[in-house]
């Protein structure tokens, strides 16, 4: 219960009238309800003071404990995204890609690639000094360990078909020479360091490398820590070792971008996602304001024969799901809304940015919210426009809609989420070519690409960027997010 | 309750002339299928990996050979549910010229009637014969004697097991020698050996139990097209394949915190997976150091036969296509032996084309060529079918795998649901 | 007259006008297609044939269909079972958030940010926190390892509450159940008590336990096991929405909490009403109206549940996560099969049946 009695903390304080209620009768004592009896003492201010200040501990402790558990995951998802394996168990909050030794070590090694230390590279002639250390059990002898630049492709996804320049190909290692010993309880840590040269003509931009040890011997750390260890830590692996600091903190936000793009247009995949999302979204916004301000306006303003009709259709179709509607709706983008799409050329409207955006120019509840406002604004206002003269179209532009800012502006905000959050039409209507899906119906291609090879890095950074807008959006108008979910609610 | 006064009245009276204006600019800048001045031929396929294959395949192969044929070649691949999309756009009539059919739904498609048969073209073409395909795969495309499909690549399963865990036990790595008890025997002293090490990986599916039962001599299908799951062959490679996990020497993936056999592989806690080479490119990735090896699956001891299951995909004409040539010449380049070549060579997929089983790749000694000729061998090693349960579909394996899924999580034995599951297979399949 | 009739003609004439295009949209994108839907579901439609007319048959064949039934038993129960409990978490969330405290803002724009995030984005990422290896099995794996430390905790700073109350009052000093000040200090008391204890080795740090490895997606289990269970992956979509949609409703809480008179919690602090009978005789009855719209608009969002099946897809088995939002769309679509058109508009017909009369129910039993 300590939940609920919070809500009447401030405003039930109305210390000064209950004073009257005699004061000098001794009242039982009330458990829990301790403002009600503070003044039957003679209250001391810094008591009331201390009190005050241990109420707002608890409340406080108690909604950052509700704000673990709703920003929590999320956060949780946005640190995973940076992990090499976001599914490592147990799981840790401290991956390497946040160990500011590590960011050191991936920008000093970017630039021994050639590259800038932002973004590394291997370029020809350069070459890059690593470390690594391990720890040898007393009575064994330290086995320098193998070297090699594997010919390995990155990722299950489209990376799968890399073609080349590979760093196998060009790249040279040094033998590891022992550069020091330090001897412990448990045994000794070696280190060694050894040079991989890029002997070619060629830059590549990535360098891959596996490390591996006898059995025994126990990786304690290296230059930059390793992307995987296998064989019970026999092996150590890097996916890319020049990879410089922004694609090794951000290995899997590079490797969204980076691997999904068409071959045959070169066109980015992930871009064209979010700039279709965008695009579609905000002409919907755009058009769904001006039909929906409209159609809200008589229904609320003028009257007509049928208008109840129309509106208590508009209530029915709110309640109705769309699964319910969806087949005819399909059909009928389908044949082009009976053909008349041939009128631009079109043959069918499926895949196309217009058949979605006609199927959805307008929203029933969009045109409920913006009835429900206008009712709630006087009549006068108009009225007086209406007697100077103004016609309907001017009354509705001149006096309406400028009145109409708060109510639009959530709209505009409800509408803009909709649309970039909304899964099953996009997936019904835009289904290819790949550059013409939504972030939504592209995020579920990615759990295709991805998923089946539990490739989890990619998929959360990729959730993580089509959930950044949004957020951002939210963050900044809140407000209007606030307005609008209440404004669904004041007449309902 | 409406405060909010950021919208400048102006900025709505712009907004309404923006909608107005993009709307009508979006409807006139969209636009539709390209005219067809030029001989454009869609392909279409699903997603994954798929897309960066098909589309090298496109730029390396197909192009320069149709190019002077005025042919253009559009490639869409579909994100999601690939089937469910072809269905739609062949009844649209929005359908590419050549698609993916995968197998295993491949009988609702063809029974549609939307997919031109390709007899009469293939007995036209001077480079694509019948007879230049693997024959098991050909006639698993093939419904009512028509050919519905050229197989572009297919699959098999093959034993893959990691070289570490059975050096460990000092145990002989799995052979084409072993048959069901030598591989029991093998599999039980690497469990034997260390503590949270288990000696295989089975799902409980028919995916991967099928290729044991066809081993033992199980036909799924009689001639009048029943299934009678009394067949002793049945029980035989049921309660075998069961068994393993009842006896500890067997694990489900999920009870490794994995969802399919190489998944539990790349945590090197299973000495054995049974998969195709799908492994390959999953293993390249998520464990690259892991020292395996690939094997034929175990014999039946009493047949003394392999099973296996074939996996294939098809490329598939549109029946309503409006230039079926053009479509069965970009056909023609897709599966041609440079184009298959390429694809073997890359280790991505295995060709359909049987001059290429000599091919010199299989001779290379890395371990996934060596993967992928076990693989190609499978195809054509005692007992095989493809994965394909006719007009049934899924609705035939389900109430198996509900049956292996109880048997195998211990939740009943075998003898309880076997007579259930007969029951249920005969009621389907009447 | 004359004039007041013109008036209304053009009045007319110009509600039309401006009604136009919400109408045209309503006339084909919802009744023409409601009514074709209704008209397929008495049909035999494959879309490569045109309908045949079947009458009932497509809901008789309705059900006698194993999956259909499935479907429609867990669409219920999810509904039933997500909508109450969202409401009274929003309630809950909403009573919390009600303060005049710096930096409540902040708090609200946290609690509510899952409800701005896309199904997809949260779905893939509770995929992931669901798997048998995931963050939600560590979790539960630490609260079996160290979850005695956090009861001893909680017992320990019952004692100590207890304690110091009995301890002021015998001083002859107010001090409530409740009351604040002592309550933090027994709570930094009962950690410290819990530390020593540790340290002291009466109570072990941690006890071993195997790791929990629930399988939350890839199961046909129910839970419980008994008459009235559901399918452990429906629950897992179940607990994921509750956790999205319960910010939402919050928001319409805090809405109507700013309209309820402050002088009936006076008149009752007066009359001598504890917090929680406040909560319960006055907030509670005041906010009918928002608690009516919420469960409305509850119980229509989850019977249309359908983007979190699809989005999990192959990673649950299908009967245990099929919803009839999702049954209609899968026979629609069925993945490499021929349409059955006339299935799923029965199936669309029942969901909408289903949906009016659910929520018609709703306002019965409420009466509002």
């Amino acid at each position: 219960m300590k939940m609920a009695d919070m809500p009447t903390i401030p405003r039930g304080s109305a210390t000064g009238r209950r004073s009257k209620v005699s004061a000098d009768l001794p009242r039982p004592i009330r458990p829990g309800a301790g403002a009600a009896y503070a003044e039957t003492i003679q209250p001391d201010p810094r008591w009331i003071a201390r009190r005050r200040w241990a109420r707002a501990g608890i409340i406080y402790t108690l909604l950052l404990a509700c704000s673990l558990l709703f920003v929590g995951p999320l956060l949780f998802a946005l640190l995973s995204s940076l992990k090499d394996n976001p599914s490592e168990w147990p799981p840790r909050l401290d991956p390497p890609q946040l160990n500011p030794a590590n960011w050191a070590a991936a920008w000093q090694l970017g630039r021994q690639g050639g590259g800038n230390g932002w973004f590394g590279q291997f370029a020809p002639g350069r070459s890059v000094s690593f470390e690594v250390r391990y720890l040898v059990p007393p009575g064994a002898a330290a086995v320098p360990p193998q070297v090699q630049v594997p010919r390995r492709v990155p990722g299950a996804g489209a990376g799968a078909v890399r073609l080349g320049p590979f760093a196998a190909d060009v790249a040279e290692v040094s033998p590891p020479q022992e550069v020091s010993r330090q001897p412990l309880a448990r045994g000794t840590v070696v280190t060694y360091r050894f040079r991989i040269r890029n002997a070619g003509t060629v830059a590549v931009d990535r360098l891959p490398l596996d490390v591996s040890v006898p059995a025994g011997q126990v990786f304690q750390g290296a230059t930059l820590w390793p992307s995987r260890q296998e064989r019970q830590g026999r092996v150590q692996s890097w996916n890319n070792v020049t990879a410089g600091l922004i694609p090794y903190v951000f290995n899997n936000y590079v490797r969204v971008f980076r691997e999904n793009y068409s071959r045959s247009t070169g066109q980015n995949l992930f871009l064209a996602w979010i700039r279709n999302s965008f695009l579609l979204a905000t002409v919907r916004v755009l058009t769904t304001l001006v039909f929906a301000a409209m159609a809200g306006y008589a229904l609320a303003r003028l009257r007509f024969p049928g208008r109840n009709a129309v509106f208590f259709t508009l209530l029915f179709s709110m309640m109705i799901p769309s699964q319910v509607l969806f087949i005819s709706n399909y059909l009928v983008l389908r044949d082009g809304i009976w053909g008349l799409a041939q009128i631009w050329g079109q043959q069918t409207l499926l895949n196309s940015f217009t058949g979605y955006l006609l199927s959805s120019v307008v929203t029933a509840s969009g045109v409920f919210i913006m009835k429900q406002f206008f009712e709630s604004l006087p009549a006068s206002l108009e009225e007086a426009a209406r007697i100077d003269g103004a016609g309907y179209i001017q009354v509705f532009t001149r006096v309406i809609l400028p009145l109409a800012r708060p109510a639009l502006g959530a709209l505009t905000i409800l509408t803009f989420q909709g649309t970039w959050n909304e899964f099953f039409w996009p997936l019904v209507v835009l289904t290819a070519p790949q550059d013409r899906f939504t972030l939504t119906v592209g995020l579920l291609s990615f759990r295709r690409t991805y998923g089946v090879a539990f490739d989890w890095g990619p998929l959360l950074a990729g959730a993580i960027i089509s959930a950044l807008p949004v957020i951002i959006l939210y963050l900044v108008f809140q407000r209007y997010f606030v307005e609008g979910i209440s404004f669904t609610g004041t007449k309902g | 309750m409406f405060r909010i006064t950021h919208l400048p009245v102006r900025g709505v009276a712009l907004m309404l002339a923006v909608a107005i204006v993009c709307a009508s600019l979006l409807v006139a800048a969209v636009p539709g299928p390209a005219q067809a001045k030029e001989r454009v031929v869609r392909v279409s396929g699903w997603g994954g990996t798929d897309i960066a294959i098909v589309e090298e395949l496109i730029d390396r192969f197909v192009k320069p050979q149709v190019a002077k044929e005025g042919i253009v070649v559009k490639y869409e691949p579909v994100a999601d549910e690939f089937s469910t999309y072809l269905m739609n756009s062949l009844s649209a009539g929005t359908a590419p010229d050549l698609f993916y059919v995968d197998i295993y739904w491949s009988h609702g498609v063809f029974a549609s009637g939307a997919v031109e048969p390709l007899d009469s073209y293939l007995a036209k073409s001077r480079v694509l014969k019948a007879r230049d395909i693997v024959p098991d795969l050909l006639k698993a495309f093939t419904l009512n004697g028509k050919i519905y499909g050229i197989p572009k690549d297919f699959n098999t399963l093959a034993l893959f097991y990691n070289k570490d865990l059975f050096d460990a036990a000092h145990v002989p790595y799995p052979n084409a020698n072993d048959n069901w008890n030598t591989l029991t025997e093998k599999l039980r002293k690497v469990t034997n050996k260390s503590k949270g090490i288990y000696g295989i990986a089975l799902t409980p599916e028919f995916a991967r139990f099928g290729a044991f039962a066809y081993a033992a001599g199980f036909k799924p299908f009689d001639a009048q097209g029943h299934t009678d799951l009394s067949q002793p062959a049945f029980a035989d490679a049921f309660k075998w394949y069961t068994g393993l996990v009842r006896e500890g020497i067997g694990v489900l993936p999920a009870d490794l915190g994995q969802s399919w056999g190489g998944g539990a592989f790349a945590t090197e806690k299973v000495a054995c997976a049974v998969e195709g080479a799908w492994m390959l490119g999953f293993l390249r990735d998520q464990a690259p150091n892991l020292p395996y090896g690939v094997t034929l699956l175990p014999k039946n001891p009493k047949t003394g036969k392999r099973g296996n299951i074939i996996y294939t995909v098809s490329w598939s004409m549109n029946a309503a296509s409006k230039d079926k040539d053009a479509a069965f010449r970009v056909l023609e380049a897709l599966t041609s032996p440079e184009a298959q070549q390429w694809i073997l060579e890359r280790g991505l997929a295995l060709p359909s084309r049987a001059k290429l089983a000599n091919n010199p790749y299989f001779q290379k000694g890395t371990p996934e060529a060596q993967a992928n000729k076990i693989v190609f061998a499978g195809a054509s090693d005692g007992y095989v079918y493809p994965f394909s349960f006719g007009k049934y579909g899924g609705d035939w394996m389900t109430p198996i795998n509900e049956a292996l899924a109880a048997v195998m999580s211990g939740k009943a034995t075998a003898d309880q649901v076997l007579p259930d599951l007969t029951a249920r297979l005969r009621q389907l399949t009447k | 007259m004359r004039i007041r009739r013109t008036q209304r003609a053009a009045e007319g004439v110009a509600g039309y006008l401006f009604l136009l295009p919400f109408l045209l949209w309503l006339l084909i994108f919802f009744a023409y297609a409601f009514v074709r839907s209704v008209y397929f579901s008495f049909t035999d439609y494959n879309l490569f044939q045109p309908p045949v007319w079947t009458g009932l048959a497509n809901y008789l064949a309705l059900f006698r269909e194993p999956l259909f039934l499935t479907a429609l038993r867990n669409s219920l129960a999810f509904a039933l079972v997500v909508t109450p409990a969202q409401t009274l978490l929003a309630f809950l969330l909403a009573l919390v958030l009600n303060q005049k405290l710096r930096g409540i803002l902040a708090f609200r724009s946290a609690y509510y940010m899952p409800s701005v995030t896309s199904s997809i984005v949260i779905t893939l990422i509770f995929i992931w926190l669901y798997q048998r290896q995931g963050a939600i099995n560590y979790l539960l794996t630490l609260g079996r390892a160290y979850g005695h430390l956090v009861l001893a905790g909680l017992a320990l700073l019952v004692l100590f509450q207890l304690a110091q109350v009995l301890l002021e009052r015998r001083r002859g000093l107010p001090a409530g159940w409740t009351d604040p000040v002592l309550g933090l200090s027994s709570l930094f008391l009962a950690v410290g008590a819990v530390a020593a204890l540790v340290a002291a080795g009466v109570l072990p740090l941690a006890r071993p336990a195997d790791p929990v490895s629930i399988i939350w997606l890839n199961t046909t289990d129910r839970f419980p096991q008994g008459p009235i269970s559901a399918p452990i992956p429906l629950i897992a979509i179940m607990l994921m929405n509750i956790w999205t949609t319960a910010p939402t409703f919050m928001l319409l809480y805090l809405a109507g909490l700013q309209d309820v008179p402050r002088e009936l919690y006076e008149a009752a602090a007066v009359d001598g009403a504890k917090p929680w009978q406040q909560v319960v005789h006055i907030t509670w009855p005041q906010l009918r109206p928002v608690t009516f719209l919420v469960l409305t608009l509850g119980l229509i969002g989850t019977l249309q549940m359908f983007d979190q099946v699809a989005i999990i897809g192959d990673q649950a088995p299908l009967q245990s996560t099929i919803t009839l939002a999702y049954y209609v769309y899968h026979n629609a679509f069925p993945p490499g099969a021929i349409p059955r058109l006339g299935m799923a508009s029965a199936a669309a017909v029942v969901l909408a049946v289903l949906t009016l009369c659910v929520v018609w129910l709703q306002r019965r039993v409420l009466r509002y």
